[in-house]
C-alpha cells in the first residue's frame, strides 16, 4: 500500500482529525493529527493496521509555529513506508495523551520527551524519571529552545539520590552493574532474585547521556554533525553517520551521486562484518568459551585494517558529509578487499562448521533469553533479536537506502527466538555481508563522490531515515532549521528498543543466564544514552610527556 | 558429534598459529591514508579561519592580536582526527600526519600555534581573484558557523590578555 492509500485509510477512519499531510514521495508520510485523536490514531496504526512502532519525538517548535510538537513514528515494513504522526500542542501548557498503554514500546521515548522537552503525559503507566540526572531540578527542560546548551541549573543538587522501586515480596535484590566485567559501558540492573531465579528487574541507565542532540541544534552545523554522530557508538558509528546524512538528504530532497551510495553500502557492510565477528567473540567470552573469542577476533582484525586503509581509521570512518562521502575506494583497495573477503569467508566457514555442532555452547544458549513474537511486536524489537524469532524485518530490504536496492542478498531468519538463534542469525549474516560487498565492488560506477549544494538547505523540512545497524534498525528524525543546523535531530539507536525487553527476557530464568541474555541483544549503551565525548580530567600527579610515554612502552 | 566439533575448533586454532603483534613494544606501520594528528604549516596558512569554523570539535581558535597579526591555535585536546580541517583548507596548509601515539600529560606536546602576518591588499582590498578560497568552499557545500555567535572565531580584539578567552581554555602568551 502506498503512502497515499495509507493516508486515505486514516482519513476515512478519522475524518477531519487528520488536519494536514505531507507526502514527499511514496515511502514517507507525515500526517498532522488533532492532539485529542493522536492516541486513537496511533492505536489504530499499531493494533489494526499492524504497523511497527519506531520512536516518539517531542520538540520545542515555538520559534517556528509558536507551539510544541510531538511525533510518533511507525513503519510499514512490507510497504516500504515510514510514517510520522505529528500533533501541535499549545505553548502555554503542552500536554498529550500517552500512547504507551496502547503501544508499550513507547514507554521510554515518551518519558524522555516529558523530561527533556517538558511535554506532560496523560495516563502514562510508569512516569518515572529516565534520562536526566538525579539532581536535576524539575521544571527545567534542557531541549527547550530557551535553555542554553551549557546551562547548569542553579538548584542542581549534587547529592540527590536515585529512588529505587521496592522489590516484590520474597525477592532479594542483586545489583548488576553499573560496572560489570561482561559489559564495557555503565548501566545498572537491579535484579529481583528468588533463589537462583530472576523474577524481575529495574533498569537504570542513561549514565553517559551528554546531550549530543542539544549540541547539534545549538552549536554544531550540518556537516559537523556526521562526525559527532559517529561517536555516538564505538561499534556501529558509521551507521549513525550515514543515517544522519540520509535523514537530512531526504528532508531536502538531495540525492548523493551513485558512487557515493555504493561506497556507503560497502562501508556499512564492512562495519557489520566487524561488529558481528566482534559480537560472536564476546558472546563466547560471556559463556566462558575463550578459544572462539580469540579466533573470531583474529579473523576480524584484517577488516579493521582495510577500513583503516580506506578511511584513515580503524573504526571512526568519518565517512559522510551531507550529499556524499569523503573517501574513495581505489582500484588497489578493491583488489585487496576482494582477497580479504575470500579469506574471511573461508575461515569463517570453518568456524561456523565447528561451532554449529558444539553442544557446550548450545547448552548455555538454547531456550535462554527468549523473546517471542508477541513481545517483539509490543515493544518494537528489531534486528537479529527479531529475526531470530522469525520476524522477517530488515531495513536494508524493507526501506532500501544507499545501494541496497541494487544488490541481491537474503534476510536470515531463525525460529527459536532464544540466544542460540541469535548466534545462528549473526553467524550467517556474515556471509550475506560478504556477498553484498562483492556485488558492490562489481557494480560500483565511476563518478563524483559528493553532490554539489549550491544553496543553503531550506528550513522546516522533515526527514526520516532508517538504516539496518548490526544490532537492528537505527532511526534518525531530522527537522531542518536555520543558521545551517537542524532544528531538531532525534537519534533512535536499536538498543533503545531492544533494551526495554531485557526485563521480560530474563524473567523466570537462572541468574547465571542473565549476562548472556543481555549480551545477546548486542547492547550498546552509549548509543542508547547518546554519548558525545568524555573529557576526563587526569588526576595523575606525575606529568608524562608524549615522548616519555612512547619511550615507556617501547622498553622491552 | 561434540567431540568432532572440539577437534575442528582445535584445528582452527592450530592453523592460525601465533598472530599477536609486538605492540606497543614496536609500533607497526600505518597506511598512507591514515588520519593522525593534524600538522599545520605556517608557511602556507593564509589565516582564513576556514578550518576553525568547520572543526566539529571546535579545536582551532583564530584570534587577531592587532591589525596585522593573527594567531591560529590548535588546541589538540579533544581533536578527533577527523580531518575536516585538512579537507576544507584552501591552501593545503594542514596535513593529517601518521602520528597516533599522542597520549600525554603535557598539552604543550600537542598544541600548535601559528603567528600569521596579515596584510591588506593595497590594490583591491581583497587578496584573491573570485571566487575567493572561502567562496569556493561554500560552493562545495561547506557552511560556516554563525558569525553572530563569534564564540570560536574572535575578530579583531585589540590586545589579547592571558585571561581565559573561552570558559575552559586559557591562551598562553609566550
Ligand atoms: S582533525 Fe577534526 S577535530 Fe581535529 S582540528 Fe581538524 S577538524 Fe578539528
Ligand atoms: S583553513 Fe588553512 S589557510 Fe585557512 S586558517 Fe586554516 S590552516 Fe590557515
Amino acid at each position: 500500500m502506498t503512502a497515499r492509500e495509507r493516508l486515505n485509510q486514516l482519513k476515512e477512519k478519522f475524518g477531519p482529525a487528520i488536519q494536514r499531510a505531507d507526502l514527499p514521495g511514496d515511502s514517507r508520510l507525515f500526517a498532522y493529527v488533532e492532539p485529542a485523536t493522536l492516541k486513537a490514531v496511533c492505536q489504530y496504526l499499531f493494533r489494526e493496521l499492524d504497523a511497527r512502532y519506531v520512536i516518539s519525538i517531542g520538540l520545542d517548535d515555538r520559534p517556528f509555529s509558536g507551539k510544541f510538537l510531538v511525533a510518533h513514528n511507525f513503519a510499514f515494513d512490507r510497504d516500504r513506508l515510514l510514517c510520522s504522526m505529528l500533533a501541535h500542542l499549545p505553548a502555554d501548557h503542552p500536554e498529550v495523551d500517552s500512547i504507551a498503554p496502547a503501544v508499550p514500546g513507547a514507554n521510554w521515548a515518551e518519558r524522555e520527551f516529558r523530561e527533556l522537552v517538558g511535554i506532560e503525559l496523560r495516563g502514562h503507566p510508569y512516569p518515572k524519571r529516565l534520562v536526566l540526572p538525579d539532581g536535576w531540578p524539575d521544571g527545567v527542560h534542557p531541549l527547550r529552545k530557551d535553555v542554553p546548551w551549557n546551562q547548569v541549573p542553579a538548584d542542581f543538587d549534587e547529592n540527590a539520590e536515585f529512588t529505587f522501586d521496592d522489590p516484590p515480596a520474597g525477592c532479594t535484590v542483586v545489583p548488576f552493574g553499573p560496572f560489570h566485567p561482561t559489559l564495557d559501558e555503565p548501566e545498572h540492573f537491579r535484579l529481583y532474585v528468588e533463589g537462583e531465579m530472576v523474577r524481575g528487574c529495574e533498569y537504570r541507565g542513561f549514565m553517559v547521556h551528554r546531550g549530543i542532540e542539544k549540541l547539534a541544534e545549538s552549536v554544531l552545523t550540518y556537516n559537523d554533525i556526521p562526525l559527532m554522530a559517529e561517536r555516538i557508538c564505538g561499534i556501529c558509528g558509521c551507521v549513525h553517520n550515514v543515517t544522519y546524512a540520509q535523514a537530512v538528504e531526504t528532508a531536502v530532497a538531495l540525492r548523493p551521486p551513485p558512487r557515493a551510495e555504493y561506497i556507503r553500502t560497502i562501508m556499512l557492510e564492512i562495519e557489520r562484518l566487524h561488529s558481528h565477528l566482534l559480537w560472536v567473540g564476546l558472546a563466547c567470552h560471556i559463556v566462558g568459551f575463550d578459544t572462539l573469542f580469540m579466533q573470531s577476533w583474529r579473523i576480524r582484525e584484517p577488516i579493521m585494517w582495510i577500513a583503516e586503509k580506506i578511511s584513515g581509521n580503524r573504526k571512526t570512518y568519518a565517512l559522510c558529509v551531507i550529499g556524499g562521502v569523503r573517501w574513495d575506494i581505489t582500484p588497489e583497495v578493491k583488489v585487496e578487499l576482494r582477497h580479504l573477503l575470500d579469506k574471511l569467508e573461508r575461515e569463517w566457514r570453518e568456524v561456523v562448521a565447528a561451532v554449529s555442532r558444539d553442544k557446550n555452547i548450545q547448552k548455555r544458549t538454547r531456550g535462554v533469553g527468549v523473546a517471542d513474537q508477541a513481545l517483539i511486536k509490543s515493544l518494537g524489537l528489531i534486528g537479529p533479536v527479531a529475526r531470530a524469532a522469525g520476524v522477517d524485518i530488515d531495513c536494508r530490504r524493507d526501506h532500501p537506502y544507499a545501494a541496497y536496492d541494487r544488490v541481491d542478498f537474503a534476510v536470515i531468519t531463525d525460529t527459536g527466538g532464544d540466544v542460540w538463534s541469535r548466534v545462528v542469525v549473526r553467524m550467517n549474516e556474515v556471509f550475506e555481508s560478504i556477498r553484498i560487498i562483492r556485488q558492490c565492488l562489481e557494480k560500483m560506477p565511476e563518478g563524483p563522490l559528493q553532490a554539489s549544494i549550491p544553496d543553503e538547505l531550506p528550513p522546516g523540512r522533515l526527514g526520516l531515515s532508517s538504516v539496518e545497524a548490526p544490532r537492528g534498525e537505527s532511526h534518525h528524525f531530522v527537522i531542518t532549521g536555520e543558521n545551517n543546523r537542524p532544528h531538531r535531530w532525534r537519534v533512535r539507536a536499536p538498543t533503545y528498543q531492544n533494551l526495554q525487553a531485557v526485563p521480560m527476557m530474563i524473567k523466570d530464568q537462572q541468574l547465571a543466564d542473565m549476562t548472556i541474555s543481555l549480551g545477546s541483544i548486542d547492547p550498546c549503551f552509549s548509543c542508547t544514552d547518546r554519548l558525545e565525548t568524555i573529557d576526563l580530567k587526569s588526576g595523575a600527579t606525575r606529568v608524562w610527556s608524549q615522548a616519555e610515554l612512547i619511550r615507556l612502552v617501547r622498553k622491552t | 558429534m561434540s567431540l568432532l566439533s572440539k577437534l575442528q575448533e582445535t584445528l582452527v586454532c592450530l592453523k592460525a598459529g601465533r598472530v599477536t603483534l609486538p605492540y606497543p613494544a614496536q609500533a607497526g606501520p600505518v597506511p598512507e591514508t591514515f588520519r593522525g594528528r593534524p600538522i599545520f604549516d605556517a608557511a602556507r596558512c593564509i589565516g582564513c579561519a576556514g578550518c576553525a569554523s568547520n572543526c566539529p570539535a571546535r579545536e582551532i581558535l583564530v584570534v587577531d592580536v592587532c591589525q596585522e597579526i593573527r594567531i591560529l591555535q590548535y588546541l589538540g585536546r579533544r581533536c578527533t582526527y577527523c580531518g575536516r580541517c585538512a579537507d576544507v583548507c584552501p591552501e593545503k596548509a594542514i596535513t593529517m600526519s601518521r602520528e597516533f601515539e599522542t597520549a600525554t600529560d603535557r598539552i604543550g606536546d600537542i598544541r600548535q600555534r601559528l603567528e600569521l602576518f596579515m596584510s591588506t591588499c593595497q590594490r583591491c582590498g581583497r587578496c584573491f581573484t573570485e571566487p575567493s578560497p572561502l567562496e569556493q568552499l561554500k560552493l562545495k557545500g561547506y557552511r560556516f558557523d554563525d558569525v553572530q555567535n563569534e564564540r570560536w572565531i574572535f575578530r579583531s580584539q585589540a590586545y589579547l590578555t592571558s585571561e581565559a578567552a573561552v570558559d575552559d581554555i586559557s591562551i598562553d602568551l609566550d
